[in-house]
């Protein structure tokens, strides 16, 4: 092989392994303008809330082929708040989300599907208290601009909608021992800062 | 029926109650005490409340509370082991590496995470105690002719360490394991009250075998190693106040013979209170210290 097949082989190999990133745009999502929340519901009652307030992880949006995008996500399992501290540690301890053991919930997508210009399924491995499921959720993409007040600064908005059961985590006695679900409802809203 | 036994306070305090006076009962006129057909009776209850509270065997098991049913089998084998060896010295060896294999086995996350802040250094506190305890009174051997209380030092080591590591847990924010260890209390209680009414009429009470006594105090420590490690409002104190049970049954032993010599019905009594101090003051402390106020129960 010459000198410059070798050169060019090389140079298709890097151009075909950047090919993803080099066309994705890349988002950081914006932990104080992030709203994880969840509703599940309570006994023979009504329905209860719940939010995790810190939330940190990655976005890469590519707007020519959106299959090629990514999510990767992180919540605080610490963060959880549900407007009641002594449910907030219940939550918190080893019957639910078990903080001590596993102190975050993590998500990683696997598949993202197009549905139109600014709507797609997103499919990844949620995983709570180490055990990981997939899950899909319904994305839309709300808004992308420059901010008013910095043209140097993009930001992107997004909303997701997901269902998950208690009964497919290490929380399996939340249904029948607690009352609680088995079904969640999952409904984020957040920003992400553009890089 | 299923709302029967869906009721926690069935499944935690009333059938545990009556499976633990069932299983005395057998063993005062069924089957010999130190029959394995009886430690395999005591593992079957055992097994139901676990399987109730924390939900049938995960393959693998990943978080700690889905390790300890299978602990729960460990103990259950090793209960089954030939009262020579579990009578034998070797004995407390045995207790040792089991149970520190169970604590490095639920807490090596926990662990790795660093960070020696008080709760951790409580945690290792109660294992240290409650190995040290549970290891030396499953290697104590029993006496030619015992006391009347001294069958009931273990059981009674068994419920006070229960109970109040129930009490600890729930408060603690981890309820499921307070329910385990209550149906423990329930169960270990049950026995106790039918030895004691033998007692009171002048008959001999009945010991656990070597097996039984691994089983249940194997089952109730690691439970407790569990809470003390993942509960998080647990109270450090009452915690550590909650593994000293088996400790103080240790240093009952071959005492109020000598101190009560004419008063042989209220000995086991006066021995179970002693060794109940430790569980008395550890619900006291989590009750008084409760992060949320002594409200049981999921909110």
């Amino acid at each position: 092989m010459t000198t410059k097949k070798l050169i060019g082989a090389l140079a298709f190999a890097a151009a075909s392994m950047l090919g993803s990133a080099a066309w994705a745009d890349n988002y950081e999502i914006d932990g104080q303008h992030a709203w994880v929340t969840f509703t599940v519901k309570h006994g023979i009652y009504g329905i209860a809330h719940g939010q995790f307030d810190a939330v940190k992880g990655t976005i890469a949006l590519d707007k020519a082929d959106v299959s090629k995008s990514s999510v990767k996500a992180e919540l605080d399992v610490g963060s959880v708040h549900t407007a009641f501290d002594q449910r907030d540690s219940d939550l918190k301890g080893p019957d639910f989300f078990n903080a001590a053991e596993f102190p975050t919930i993590s998500f990683e997508s696997t598949k993202v599907e197009k549905v139109d210009d600014k709507t797609g399924k997103v499919t990844g491995n949620l995983t709570i208290s180490g055990v990981a499921k997939e899950v899909t959720l319904d994305v839309k993409l709300l808004n992308e601009a420059p901010a008013p007040w910095d043209a140097t600064l993009t930001k992107a908005a997004f909303s997701a909608t997901g269902k998950i059961s208690t009964a497919d985590f290490p929380m399996a006695k939340a249904a029948d021992g607690f009352g609680l679900g088995p079904d969640v409802d999952i409904v984020i809203d957040l920003e992400a800062i553009k890089k | 029926m299923s709302a029967f036994l869906g009721n926690p306070m069935v499944t935690t305090a009333a059938l545990p109650l009556v499976l633990g006076i069932a299983l005395a009962l057998l063993s005062r006129f069924v089957v010999p005490a130190s029959s394995p057909v009886l430690t395999l009776l005591w593992a079957a209850p055992l097994l139901f409340f676990y399987w109730d509270t924390l939900g049938p065997p995960v393959v693998p098991p990943v978080a700690a509370s889905q390790k300890l049913i299978y602990l729960a089998f460990a103990g259950i084998i090793i209960g089954l082991l030939p009262a020579r060896v579990l009578g034998s010295r070797t004995s407390n060896l045995l207790a040792v590496a089991t149970l520190v294999a169970a604590f490095l086995w639920l807490g090596w996350r926990r662990m790795a995470s660093g960070s020696l802040d008080l709760p951790m250094i409580a945690t290792v506190v109660v294992g240290l105690l409650t190995i040290i305890g549970a290891a030396r009174l499953i290697s104590t051997q029993a006496a030619p002719s015992p006391s009347a209380e001294e069958p009931f030092l273990a059981p009674a080591a068994v419920l006070a360490l229960s109970l109040s590591g129930a009490i600890v847990s729930v408060l603690g924010a981890s309820i499921v394991t307070g329910q385990l260890l209550g149906s423990l209390a329930a169960l270990t209680g049950g026995w106790c009250l039918v030895q004691y009414v033998a007692t009171l009429h002048g008959r001999a009470a009945g010991g656990w075998s070597k097996g039984v006594e691994f089983l249940l105090l194997y089952a109730a420590a690691t439970v407790l190693i569990q809470v003390a490690l993942l509960a998080p409002k647990a109270n450090p104190a009452a915690l550590i106040l909650s593994s000293l049970p088996p400790t103080v049954a240790v240093l009952m032993r071959g005492r109020l013979q000598g101190l009560l010599p004419g008063m042989r019905p209220l000995r086991p009594p006066i021995a179970g209170l002693l060794i109940a101090i430790p569980a008395m003051l550890a619900m006291l402390a989590a009750i008084v210290w409760a992060p949320h106020g002594a409200a049981l129960g999921f909110s």
